[in-house]
């Protein structure tokens, strides 16, 4: 039986009270008390609450006390009011109440302890529009495309106030399903907690927050793509929590596979969770300021081996050490949203890299990438009285990738890797938990390969 | 070495920690800080449907139920302030919230005595100091006076409807007790 449940029931035990008359001859037999009346006298307050001391008579003449039947009304709307705000897991039942459920008291214990399974999700589907031609005016055959991108499912279990489980499950494309994020989280104190599972990389604005009402963009802005992997999970533990304005985490997970790295960025490097190597560890954490609510700042790290054995020349192994760090701001105040963020990756021995997966001119990693995004937006509503929740948010976004920023000696830079990404849009939110998105991008390069495209996007979040 | 050590003495001692610890207050707690030194009756109060009615269109949104349960500081004869628990769902589990008003009617203070989704949905103090002072007007919204929580907005949108739903039952039922 749920909480909600044990409301159910209670409410109708007060209605039962209330009302039947056999209840009341039951008790006025049992007491035996009389005196005077009074049943629901408006309070002070102009509500209705349970009268005086005394007691009347029943239409059969029976003797009723009104004051405990109003005494055991109050009970009741306690306790129904306290089920009902979930502020106590355990709750008490008594010999009478265990014995009136017909259970023996193992069995009651089911309705000792409040559920702990919480299920929540989110999902997008995305309509992609490219143009017929690419900058260079060459045709780009590409159409448009129509995806249901990903279908998600939070579960989580709360063990007790100290231990708790949590998890993403999640469908993309409508046909590969990957665990997104699986812990499990110890409260050692308010400040404090220890998570270990499949963790998601606590990196940039879009990696821990990524759903599709928490950003603007019908996609997720390119640098959270290509410099930080998102959705970027890996399996490891660590420290979470926060302190006063000062938020903090803190994980030691396994590396990312450079072997997959490209000159595209480092995305295929990531493990997510399945059967990782683990011949290099990694650290990552940030910490985040918020001075003002509505407002923050921080920065992230990672930083670790990622050659996991693979990478071996002359019979030397190489850890292809890998740093990114980012830099990320957001202020949201009277309706305007901005975010700006800024991410830099260093790969350590690129040119050995590049030696062992037999790349050569533009096509290898680079030592370095980065990118970065400034983007805002107004909701046009936020200042109309009485919009009852509804949002029409015009935004704009800048961004600059560039997965080739430099390159190791004796490698060069492509024209295709250095990237500007212009995104215009607006997002409709009838309610907080849903959102309509529309944007149309306009990119380039040095190579004028890039095509420009519309997009449409319909989000929800539960 | 001694660092370890200091964090599997803190681990263990805090699997024996109290309920207190995972960052929640009781309401005797709370309304013993926000009304200190004073007199605290509870009441649970019935709302009738105009009442019902009234206090849904002051604050913009429902009110699911007629069953309130409030609280009324005193010290001597003065009534030095109220405060309601209103209880709501976030996402899918329900949060319940402490409001204190003062006797004027504005949010005194805000304080979370029941979370059920996973923790980090939940607002810090820091964000629901927003409200203290504030009383019921069109600019306690979201976007305008309160500003949201990155990352947990659903958590903020539930909030400032509690917000609201208790100012406006407390404007109500102080203005009919007025007649």
């Amino acid at each position: 039986m749920t909480s909600d449940c044990r409301c159910v029931l209670g409410i109708v035990l007060i209605l039962g009270l209330a009302g039947a008359g056999s209840v009341d001859r039951a008790f006025a037999q049992s007491t035996g008390d009389s005196g005077e009346t009074v049943v629901e006298a408006p309070s002070s307050d102009g509500g209705q609450r349970t009268g005086s001391d005394s007691g009347s008579e029943d239409e059969e003449g029976n003797e009723v006390d009104v004051s405990e039947l109003e005494r055991r009304l109050e009970v009741l709307a306690e306790e129904v009011e306290r089920l009902r705000s979930g502020e106590d897991s355990e709750i008490e039942l008594t010999e009478q109440e265990v014995r009136a459920l017909g259970l023996a008291p193992s069995a009651a214990a089911t309705y000792r302890r409040s559920q702990g399974v919480s299920i929540a999700g989110y999902g997008e589907m995305l309509f992609e529009n490219f143009a017929a031609e690419n900058q260079a005016g060459d045709p780009t055959g590409k159409g448009s495309q129509f995806d249901f991108l990903r279908a998600i499912f939070y579960a989580g279990y709360r063990f007790n106030d100290k231990f708790l489980f949590n998890s993403e499950i999640e469908i993309e494309h409508a046909d590969e399903i990957f665990v997104e994020f699986a812990y499990l989280d110890y409260l050692v104190h308010e400040n404090l907690g220890i998570r270990g599972g499949m963790v998601l990389m606590p990196m940039g604005l879009v990696n821990e927050f990524h759903e599709p009402t928490v950003f603007f963009g019908t996609e997720r802005p390119v640098t959270e793509q290509v410099i930080i992997p998102s959705t970027w999970r890996e399996n490891g533990g660590g420290i979470h929590g926060s302190v006063d304005m000062v938020s903090y985490r803190a994980f030691v997970v396994n590396g990312l596979v450079g072997s997959r790295f490209s000159a595209n960025g480092i995305r295929s490097g990531r493990q997510k969770g399945s059967k990782a190597q683990a011949a290099n560890m990694a650290f990552t954490g940030r910490v985040d300021v918020t001075p003002t609510p509505g407002m923050f700042f921080g920065a992230s790290l990672y930083t670790g081996g990622s050659g996991q054995g693979d990478v071996v020349i002359d019979n030397t192994e190489f850890d292809i050490q890998t740093t990114i760090f980012d830099l990320h701001g957001q202020a949201q105040i009277r309706g305007f949203d901005l975010r700006g963020l800024y991410a830099r990756a260093s790969i350590g021995d690129a040119a050995e890299l590049n030696q062992s997966l037999g790349l050569s001119g533009a096509a290898g990693v680079a030592e370095t990438m980065q990118g970065g995004y400034f983007q805002v937006g107004y909701d046009v509503l936020s200042q109309v009285s009485g919009n009852r929740g509804v949002s029409l948010t015009p935004y704009v976004r800048l961004e600059q990738v560039d997965t080739q920023a430099t390159m190791p000696a004796g490698f060069v830079r492509s024209l295709t890797t250095d990237n500007t990404y212009t995104t215009l849009g607006v997002e409709v939110k009838p309610i907080p938990n849903i959102v309509l998105k529309a944007d149309y991008a306009w990119v380039s390069n040095d190579a004028e390969t890039l095509i420009n495209q519309f997009n449409v996007n319909l989000g929800y979040a539960f | 070495m001694p660092a370890i050590c200091v964090i599997i003495v803190s681990v263990l001692l805090s699997v024996t920690g109290s309920a207190a610890q995972s960052g929640l207050i009781t309401r005797d707690e709370a309304l013993a800080a926000v009304f200190p030194g004073a007199d605290v009756e509870a009441e649970r109060v019935f709302l009738t449907s105009d009442q019902t009615k009234r206090a849904a269109a002051l604050s913009g949104g429902e009110v699911p139920t007629a069953l309130v349960a409030r609280y009324v500081a005193r010290r001597g004869e003065e009534v030095v302030g109220r405060a309601y628990v209103d209880t709501h769902v976030v996402r899918t589990k329900r949060e319940s919230l402490l409001i204190s008003l003062d006797p004027a009617g504005r949010v005194r203070r805000i304080d979370v005595t029941a979370f059920l989704e996973p923790r980090e949905y939940q607002g810090a103090e820091r964000w629901f100091r927003q409200y203290d002072g504030k009383p019921l007007d069109d600019d306690l919204a979201l976007q305008r006076a309160i500003r949201p929580i990155a990352g947990a907005t659903l958590t903020a949108v539930a909030a400032n409807t509690a917000v609201r739903r208790v100012l406006a039952i407390d404007h109500v039922l102080e203005a009919d007790s007025a007649r």
